[in-house]
């Protein structure tokens, strides 16, 4: 990992200054919405699948399931070797990647029994597992990083402030062994505790310890004040690179198995017959899915991270059939969500509204007494676009809008009321019949159609030339008659007209 | 007076059992594990009690139609509710309830109406839901967190869950709430039953499927509200489904499975949070969920009829039954198939064929002075040349039985091979195939 920065940062330098790059990251807004659109993108992606293969919810699952890969692998690492890794830990991503495998596995192991439908199933074996990570993070883990609280709710607002310091000139390290001169030597009572005295008793032994030895990077070193030249350095947080990472490997992801990912998610069947190994793939979704979702734990929590995965491909389902223009639209909306998301939480509403107007306004209206200031988590005001996201396309998509739909609706009932009465008039046009059946006061009567209703269908076929209405007689006129026929042609052909 | 089947015994009995079990768990936790009976103890395990019996009893109808995570996202949807009853009204734990009842149930119409209205699915919606709701109420929740002042302590508790937290008054209120849902329900006992098990026939009959689902749904909400405190939003979905899961094990009646998913419910609850008690370090909503998981396993397993261990017996046990009749067919065919029905058939065969339990159908077989064994290979006697043959004819009518049945307007019966049809169809019947089976057999020998 270490490595990777160093070269992402070598490499970034070409395009910009070190001063430039640090006030970069150091931004919490630009190192927030980055990060959140690095998850958005990855989990869009992965999330466009898990949509079409209508397991949405397994990702929640996982993602609450991968609390005991962390727990477990924290707590092997902590009593085989006495590390206390922290979350973003290689180890810990692999306990979470096999705690969501797991949960799959538990999953279709009680479903096969056959005994419990799907649904059930999962909803059965994920708050187990988080329960059991829960009873393990309160009985045996006694970490400050580690609680549930961690990671359930992540802040990206800070994830600017967990670096990785990368030293590009001036790098001189610092070690300090108990022999220098520098070290910082205290006594400490080795027995006091044992035999419950206090250090000044005579009995209490000590020995002697130094407090600030050991190797020092150069910016610790710089900080300790144990070096003349200040490093030159580069303030690289931790979380990017982490997210980078889970992206790229998403893409690779997508890029590599895109048509096996297709084949098996349309046509398992299909899939299965070809030898494209569907339930590997299957696999493999999942483990990537895990993946994402725990590299995203301390930037936006675990249940936050469910709606990276589910929404964008939700707005973007609404938007287009295709499944290239699926995974693009996802990760655009997910990015854009966790851009403007940041605004939101610090009150501005895409620049047309803030939400401290609004809480003022709350407070004259009903004389209440709210903070005027509103200050929100930034994570969960990036769910909240991209949820303002879906709902824009819910209501306005071309294809699939509540809009577009309402519009085609009363499109279809408008033709179909022209077209009935059309026909009606075709039908009795010259015959004996004509006067009683066509005449524009009456005709409402032959439909049973309230008068208005009728006048206004009449009104919109004279606006198209279509009828003339002439002493109260209802008459086609030449358009109107090539209209019906062209009608009869196209549309009942199949049916034997009797004319 | 109708009778009651032993199945319905059975039933009530287990419902006793464990009932009988959850009462005597008290005293044995009390002696053997230490468990101080003190009054927040009491209180959490009456709490736990009372809401595994409400949120049993409506939990069986999210299992029943399918919808155990919609659960799931609306106990995540409740954040917001109680996030702005606090807002706008303090921390009243009523007003705070009815606030996360009113935004679940949002999220429920939002479901609905997302799922009428687009291509998307219920899982969708309902992750939609979860995700959304839940990023609104931790936004609120960040908001009120802002301020300066402390009373907001403790909401958080919805996150995760407190049972400690339940005071003499919340059971009254769950009490309360509780009772009124199961007078709603007894109310419309039928119209749920009807549109759980066939909403089209209900709708063809008039009833508002839309409307009773809601009220249905509204009700789910209720036990999801109710058990916020304890479980938290997270667990609340094991809390709610597990102990209906285990009850469908055990009976197909919507009216034992309630009472006893209410009973494992009580269970569930009681116990989990008394087994907590003993470990100050052990958070009680999680054990709940631990025990509630441990019943449904065990009805899985043991559950009569279709429980994962009878049927693994049983099909050991038609193994071993059928061994024999196995190895006599094989044999028989063998042996034809090399010639004559004198020929010697090699036992790693026979066993290639069917494995391990060849060895025990041939023991059977010479037992019965079938087979005789001849170094490493197995021959049939002239009795099992009879029974053979006898199998074999036995197969012929199956199969003149599948191919015929409608031609012949024979009886409909399931087919079984190991079964003599002579048993499982009238004699007519029978008469008939044979009549079709010679004929059939004559044709073949002539076009031979």
């Amino acid at each position: 990992m270490f490595q990777l920065e160093q070269l992402i940062v070598h490499f970034l330098l070409n395009f910009m200054t070190r001063e430039e790059l640090n006030a970069f990251l150091r931004d919490p807004q630009q190192t927030a919405s980055l990060v959140g659109s690095l998850i958005a993108v990855s989990g869009a992606l992965l999330g466009t699948f898990l949509l079409l293969r209508g397991m949405s919810l397994t990702s929640d699952a996982i993602s609450h399931t991968v609390l005991l890969g962390i727990v477990v692998a924290f707590m092997v690492m902590d009593s085989l070797f006495g590390q206390k890794p922290e979350l973003s830990s290689v180890w810990l991503i692999i306990g979470a990647a096999a705690a969501g495998v797991a949960t799959v596995v538990l999953t279709e192991l009680i479903y096969r029994s056959g005994l419990v439908k799907q649904d059930a199933a999962l909803g059965l074996a994920f708050p187990l597992l988080f329960a059991l990570a829960v009873i393990m993070v309160s009985r045996f883990v006694d970490d400050v990083h580690l609680d549930e609280d961690a990671v359930m709710v992540g802040e990206i607002g800070v994830v600017w402030a967990n670096t990785n310091s990368h030293c590009l000139e001036n790098c001189e390290t610092a070690t300090i062994t108990p022999y220098d001169p520098r070290a910082k030597l205290t006594r400490q009572c080795v027995n006091c505790r044992e035999l419950g005295i206090s250090p000044r008793d005579a009995r209490a032994k000590f020995t002697e310890i130094c407090a600030n030895c050991g190797e020092y990077s150069p910016a610790q070193a710089w900080q300790a004040g144990l070096i003349q030249n200040e490093p030159i350095l580069v303030f690289w947080p931790k979380s990017i690179t982490v997210m980078t990472v889970m992206m790229l490997l998403t893409i690779v992801f997508v890029i590599m198995f895109y048509k096996e990912l297709k084949l098996s998610t349309f046509d398992p069947t299909l899939a299965a017959a070809l030898g494209f190994h569907p339930a590997l793939l299957h696999y493999g979704l999942m483990v990537m899915v895990s993946l994402v979702a725990v590299g995203a734990f301390d930037a936006v929590g675990s249940i936050l991270v469910v709606a990276f995965f589910i929404i964008p491909p939700a707005a973007a389902y609404l938007l287009t059939d295709r499944l290239p223009l699926l995974l693009v639209y996802s990760s655009a909306i997910g990015a854009a969500g966790a851009y403007l998301g940041y605004d939101l939480a610090r009150g501005n509403f895409l620049g047309l509204i803030q939400v401290s107007d609004i809480l003022s306004g709350l407070n004259d209206l009903f004389g209440l007494d709210l903070l005027e200031k509103w200050d929100s988590s930034i994570s969960a005001s990036m769910v909240l676009m991209i949820f303002f996201f879906f709902l824009v396309s819910w209501i306005f998509s071309p294809k699939y809008g509540l809009v577009s739909t309402m519009m085609r609706r009363s499109n279809q009932r408008r033709s179909f009321e022209h077209q009935v009465v059309l026909g009606h008039i075709h039908h009795h046009q010259g015959r004996v019949t004509e006067s009683d059946e066509v005449t524009a006061s009456t005709l409402h009567c032959h439909f049973h159609w309230a008068p208005a209703k009728m006048q206004r269908v009449l009104r919109q076929l004279q606006a198209l030339n279509l009828v003339q209405i002439e002493a109260d007689l209802v008459a086609l006129t030449s358009q109107g008659e090539t209209h019906v026929r062209t009608f009869r042609q196209t549309q009942l052909s199949n049916e034997t007209v009797d004319k | 007076m109708h009778k009651i089947s032993a199945e319905d015994r059975r039933v009530w009995l287990l419902i006793g059992t464990t009932a009988l079990v959850a009462v005597l768990f008290i005293p044995f936790s009390h002696i053997v594990l230490q468990v101080d009976y003190d009054y927040t103890l009491r209180t959490v395990a009456l709490g736990g009690a009372l809401l595994g019996v409400v949120s049993g009893v409506l939990g069986c109808f999210a299992v029943l139609r399918h919808q155990s995570l919609l659960g799931d996202a609306l106990s995540h949807a409740a954040l917001p509710g109680v996030a702005l009853a606090f807002l706008l009204a303090g921390r009243e734990l009523g007003l705070l309830l009815v606030g996360a009842g009113v935004t679940s149930w949002l999220g429920v119409y939002f479901i609905r109406i997302v799922t009428d209205t687009t291509r998307i699915k219920q899982d969708t919606a309902m992750g939609i839901v979860l995700a959304a709701w839940f990023a609104a109420g931790i936004a609120l929740l960040a908001y009120i967190q802002s301020r300066a002042d402390a009373s907001q302590a403790g909401l958080d508790n919805f996150i995760f869950g407190q049972a400690a937290a339940i005071v003499a008054r919340d059971i009254q209120l769950i009490a309360g709430v509780g009772a009124v849902s199961f007078v709603l329900l007894g109310l419309f006992w039928k119209e749920f039953k009807l549109i759980t098990f066939d909403p089209e026939f209900a709708g063809a009959n008039g009833f508002r499927v839309h409307i009773l689902s809601m009220l249905l749904s509204t009700l789910i909400v209720v036990a999801i509200v109710l058990g916020l405190q304890l479980a938290g939003v997270i667990l609340m979905v094991g809390m709610l489904i597990a102990s209906g899961i285990a009850a469908r094990q055990w009976t197909n009646k919507l009216g034992q499975m309630i009472i006893l998913s209410a009973v494992f419910g009580a269970f569930a609850g009681s116990t989990g949070a008394i087994i907590s008690a003993v470990d100050a370090d052990i958070p009680t909503g999680p054990l709940i969920i631990v025990v509630a998981f441990l019943l449904v396993i065990m009805s899985i397993c043991f559950a009569p009829g279709r429980g994962l261990v009878w049927t693994l017996l049983r099909h050991r046990s038609d193994r071993r039954r059928f061994a024999a009749q196995t190895v006599l067919h094989d044999l028989y065919h063998y042996a034809i198939d090399h010639g004559t029905l004198s020929t010697a058939v090699p036992e790693a065969f026979l066993v290639g064929v069917h494995g391990p339990t060849t060895i025990l159908g041939l023991r059977q077989l010479a037992g019965r002075g079938q087979v005789q064994q001849r170094g490493n290979t197995w021959l049939l006697t002239p009795a099992g040349i009879k029974a053979a043959a006898k199998d074999a004819r036995n197969h012929q009518l199956w199969t003149v039985y599948r191919q015929y049945s409608d031609e012949l307007t024979l009886p409909m019966v399931a087919e079984d091979r190991q079964q003599d049809i002579r048993n499982c169809l009238p004699n007519e019947a029978v008469e008939k195939l044979e009549h079709k089976l010679n004929s059939l057999l004559t044709q073949q020998s002539s076009g031979m």
